[in-house]
């Protein structure tokens, strides 16, 4: 007999082995809890992003009721600030 | 794939833990068998298993569907075998074939007196010796007869790959086998 043949006899043995089990179900399901990522909510940010909206919105608003009071809005830029007594 | 398996795989894609336990349980059988031929230590072993298992939960969505999950499972179960012996490589460990346990009790065996879990053991410890690449291609071929064809699918290799390194596993475990005298050892001389 050749020794490759020897060799497949010996697997086609080996292959009737019975292998263990272990029972792995209950430990697979924690290591995915423990490494499962955590899931971001996103209501927090939903909030944040609708408060600055709401701000960006009314500033928006009073910069343009102030734009059209002015005669230049050009020259508004560059003339000076009138003195103002305060008291 | 099998209506149960669809249905599981999708209860777990949606975070249905249940579901994916269920998953666990048909298949730990197979995959305990297959992670059998690449450590013969129960505690390796067992955390080989749950390793593929939690891989394999965290790639679900990449699961088509074009082939049964097994078959999925087993390609997964196949690369971190093979993971593991190329981590092992890196702590060399001698050893010789008539140090092996079971040659020394096959030894005096008859041909039909060969425990099949002994001559499992012989043959994983004969497939120790050879470089990762070639151990795998002749642990998948004698212990879970696959052809090229599914060893290549297994670990995305071209199959001239695995036919080029069958041949040349093959002609190194001929040459440890003769030189260790295994067929005399085992009385199969005749």
């Amino acid at each position: 007999m050749d020794a490759l043949e020897g060799l497949v006899r010996l697997a086609r043995k080996a292959r009737q082995e019975q292998t263990p089990v272990f029972g792995v179900a209950d430990e697979v399901r924690l290591r995915i809890r423990s490494e499962r990522p955590p899931s971001i909510t996103l209501l927090p940010l939903g909030v944040f992003g609708g408060l600055s909206a709401v701000a960006a919105s009314v500033t928006l608003f009073l910069a343009i009721e102030f734009w059209k009071y002015m005669n230049s809005p050009i020259m508004e830029l560059v003339r000076p600030l009138p003195e103002i007594r305060l008291w | 794939m099998e209506n149960a398996d669809w249905l599981d795989v999708a209860a777990s894609l949606k975070g249905d833990d249940e579901a994916y336990t269920r998953i666990v349980r048909r298949y730990e059988k197979p995959i305990t068998g297959l992670l059998w031929r690449f450590t013969r230590d129960p505690g390796q072993c067992e955390e080989l298993v749950q390793q593929v298992f939690v891989e394999a939960y965290f790639s679900l969505k990449t699961y088509r569907g074009d082939a049964p999950l097994l078959h999925w499972l087993r390609k997964i179960a196949s690369r971190t075998g093979y993971r593991f012996w190329r981590e092992k490589a890196k702590e060399p460990v001698e050893m010789t074939l008539s140090d092996s346990e079971a040659l020394e009790r096959m030894e005096a065996a008859r041909e039909q007196d060969v425990d099949s879990a002994e001559a499992a053991a012989l043959l994983h410890a004969l497939l120790a010796r050879l470089p990762a690449d070639d151990r795998l291609v002749l642990t998948l071929m004698y212990f879970e007869d696959c052809g090229t064809k599914e060893i290549a699918e297994r670990m995305g290799w071209s199959r001239a790959k695995v036919k080029t390194k069958s041949l040349r596993a093959r002609r190194k475990i001929k040459e440890i086998a003769v030189r260790e005298r295994l067929l005399e050892k085992l009385g199969w001389t005749r």
